[in-house]
């Protein structure tokens, strides 16, 4: 228990940062959530409309429901490559004795280029004319059925642009679970392996339950990430073609900037904020539910 | 709670007092061009879209500092954003904040209407004219930046035609020759797919450039008109020439004139396509032609190069001169902070201008100077050169500078969609009148 005299300075050191986090992140949100209800262009006087934003949104706008079920496939896409593809990575790591660093080093590589980098990369990766190395792969392999423009085509966009991104972020995630995976006491592992479990039990009935604090943590993470994803489609594909790889938030960009219409640009971000809410909100309420069962 | 909601409602006040702030700002009668005063030096501002080592940016630095030696203190800042999305995105966030700069490029696009309308501009014609320079402009090269009701607030750099570029020795090969009508392009494709061919090289990514070719039936069936009255709602995709339009574009996309991804591929992309001599044909302005009508083109494909203008159709109310030949985007002077010192040194600079630009081997946007063919030029050059010489009085606009910007983006990605099968000309014809029913009336009211 600290004395008196510290908490009170605790509290004033907390104080700033706490007043600079409502300057930068709550005061945005509200206002986006008032400029929401006004139909505004940046130069015309701003004219109130209620809630006609809203109601367009939802119930008159294809591309913003076609943009909102891209961006939960984008979010499956990533969070599958992110979490299940760092899980297995750090589970085949544990059981490594050498070579351990430099794995990790490599995996994480992608994490640390920058974003533009990385587009450009996937751009010429994906690329038909001249062919580029997914389509000179599915050659060799004898696959040379499969060969197409991946970003032109509506099928595969959506995928080709998820990819990157998760890619990207599975060293990182990677990185932590493998954290947590090697603080399991090895003296219940041995306890199990005594009693003649296998590894897959190892696995579901020791490790995980172990480590499940940082799994909550790592997919809160991964799914706001994944949700707010911009820069890879945007860069890559610009939402095309047509709608095939837009995202809420790229459409939100548009909105504001191209469209110049920033009333209902916020409404769709103060949208996208409500739906980041509700996901943590699921996540924690299923991990809890499992976790209490 | 109540505390909470206490909270909320004054930072919703504080936002409003905000954006209020915001929105204001005294404007000065933009049409008053002949400030009178002492002339202060000072540093002024242009924010512009221009390549950062491009001859407009070299000729104004060079003719700031002539400027800055008889008057000290004066400073030029030129602050380029090439990318065309980026520096839109810049004007107006700028605009919207009320901190415009001095000068400033844009199209003449609604939201630089708007702009104008709130007297934000100052009055290109009467300025140039109080100048003396007014007649020196080539009239297409002021009518490309006026905007519908012929009021002019944008001031010219550069004047340009776009031709489409071709391979002699490729056309051989597959058996076609220059077309002689619009019409005749999708089968021209066909024969150059079968010959092994890429038709036509065209950058996907800027998008601007698949837009070129659904303005081009609706000017030679209907003429400049069609687009100023599409973008009102006043015609429509499914009047004639927009269904005409529509259809050659799935046409064009159905025989594969593009190269196959297009639309993930770049600018220098699709140039080396045409210049590797892969790509048959190539849609560009002037401003390639330091790299397609000198020394500087792959010497294999040299000799085999030539240009076309766009071609008629029969019944065609446009004629074969006139095309699209914009004078690219176009500079604004802020009205708020238009002084004696800014309307002294654009008099200084916009007479010395045109010989400056005209030496480095461009067409300048006034006719009383030569331009220069430089020593490396094929005699592509100056056949390019001349075309200009010849130029009707009808101009082709970019439909990006005439849709409002919803519509337009709409169009863009619904294009190719079309081109590449994946909707019906019927699909498209629905959405993209529903688009310009929905957003046009913002705009233009």
């Amino acid at each position: 228990m600290l004395p008196n005299r510290s908490r009170t300075s605790v509290l004033v050191f907390l104080l700033p940062p706490l007043l600079l986090y409502c300057a930068a992140v709550l005061f945005p949100i509200l206002q986006s959530l008032f400029l929401s209800f006004f139909s505004w262009n940046g130069i015309s006087e701003m004219e109130f409309v209620g809630l006609e934003n809203y109601v367009r949104m939802l119930t008159a706008d294809d591309i913003f429901w076609r943009s909102f079920f891209n961006a939960l496939l984008y979010l499956a896409i990533c969070l599958v490559l992110q979490l299940g593809g760092a899980l297995l990575v750090a589970s085949l790591l544990t059981s490594l004795r050498r070579g351990r660093e430099l794995i990790k080093t490599l995996y994480l590589l992608p994490a640390v280029i920058s974003t533009v980098a990385i587009a450009f990369l996937f751009v010429r990766i994906y690329s038909i004319d001249p062919v580029g190395l997914l389509n000179q792969l599915l050659h060799w392999v004898g696959l040379g059925s499969l060969e197409r423009a991946w970003l032109s085509d509506v099928n595969t966009v959506l995928a080709a642009v998820s990819a990157p991104e998760g890619w990207r972020f599975t060293g990182l995630y990677m990185l932590i679970i493998y954290a947590a995976l090697i603080a399991v006491p090895k003296e219940l592992e041995e306890a199990a392996v005594l009693d003649g479990a296998s590894k897959w039990t190892l696995f579901t009935k020791i490790r995980f339950p172990y480590i499940r604090p940082v799994w909550i943590t790592t997919t809160i993470m991964a799914t706001t990430y994944g949700l707010r994803g911009f820069d890879i489609p945007y860069l890559m594909t610009n939402g095309g073609p047509g709608q095939s790889s837009e995202l809420l938030t790229t459409y939100m960009y548009k909105t504001a900037f191209t469209s110049t219409d920033f009333g209902y640009a916020s409404t769709i971000s103060v949208f996208i904020v409500i739906e980041c809410l509700v996901a943590v909100g699921l996540i924690l309420f299923m991990l809890k539910r499992k976790a209490d069962s | 709670m109540k505390k909470l909601l206490r909270a909320a409602a004054v930072a919703a006040a504080a936002a409003l007092a905000l954006t209020a702030c915001g929105g204001g700002g005294a404007a000065t009668d933009p049409s008053n061009v002949s400030p009178t005063g002492e002339i202060k030096p000072r540093e002024i501002s242009w924010l512009l879209s221009r390549p950062a080592d491009g001859a407009v940016i070299n000729i104004m630095k060079k003719l700031a500092d002539d400027y800055a030696k008889d008057h000290p203190g004066f400073a030029l800042n030129l602050i380029t954003t090439p990318d065309r999305p980026s520096y839109i995105q810049k004007l107006e966030t700028l605009a919207a904040a009320n901190k415009l700069p001095e000068l400033f490029d844009t199209d003449a696009t609604p939201f630089a209407q708007e702009l104008a309308k709130q007297g934000k501009m100052v009055e290109a014609d009467k300025l140039l004219k109080s100048l003396d320079v007014y007649d020196d402009y080539r009239p297409g090269a002021l009518d490309y930046q006026r905007f519908d009701d012929g009021s002019l607030y944008m001031i010219p750099f550069q004047f340009e035609l776009e031709f489409i570029w071709y391979n002699k020795a490729l056309f051989e090969k597959a058996g076609v020759s220059v077309p002689k009508s619009l019409d005749d392009v999708p089968a021209m494709c066909t024969a150059l797919r079968n010959a092994g061919i890429t038709p036509i090289a065209i950058d996907g990514q800027d998008q601007w450039p698949l837009e070129r070719y659904v303005a081009y039936q609706p000017f030679r069936e209907a003429g400049p008109d069609f687009v100023q009255k599409l973008k009102k709602g006043e015609a429509s995709f499914a009047d004639d020439a927009g269904q005409k339009t529509v259809n050659w574009m799935a046409d064009l996309g159905k025989a594969q004139c593009f190269q196959e991804g297009f639309s993930a591929q770049g600018y220098s992309d699709a140039q080396n396509q045409f210049t590797s001599g892969q790509a048959a044909m190539y849609n560009i302005g002037t401003w390639e032609l330091p790299s397609l009508a000198t020394d500087k083109l792959n010497s294999e494909v040299r000799n085999d190069i030539d240009f076309f203008t766009l071609p008629t159709t029969e019944g065609s109310v446009t004629s074969a001169n006139e095309f699209v030949s914009p004078s690219g985007i176009g500079m604004a002077v802020n009205s708020k902070t238009y002084d004696p010192l800014v309307s002294d040194f654009l008099k200084f600079a916009l007479e010395k201008y045109p010989a400056e630009y005209a030496a480095t081997g461009a067409l300048s946007p006034t006719t009383n100077v030569q331009t220069a063919i430089p020593a490396n030029a094929t005699p592509l050059y100056k056949k390019a050169l001349e075309t200009a010489n010849t130029l009707g009085d009808k101009q082709a606009m970019p439909w990006d500078t005439q849709l409002d910007p919803t519509t337009n983006g709409r169009l863009q990605q619904e294009l190719v969609l079309l081109v590449q099968g994946n909707i019906t000309p019927e699909q498209f014809t629905k959405t993209m009148d529903d688009a310009i029913k929905q957003n046009a009336p913002k705009f233009f009211k």
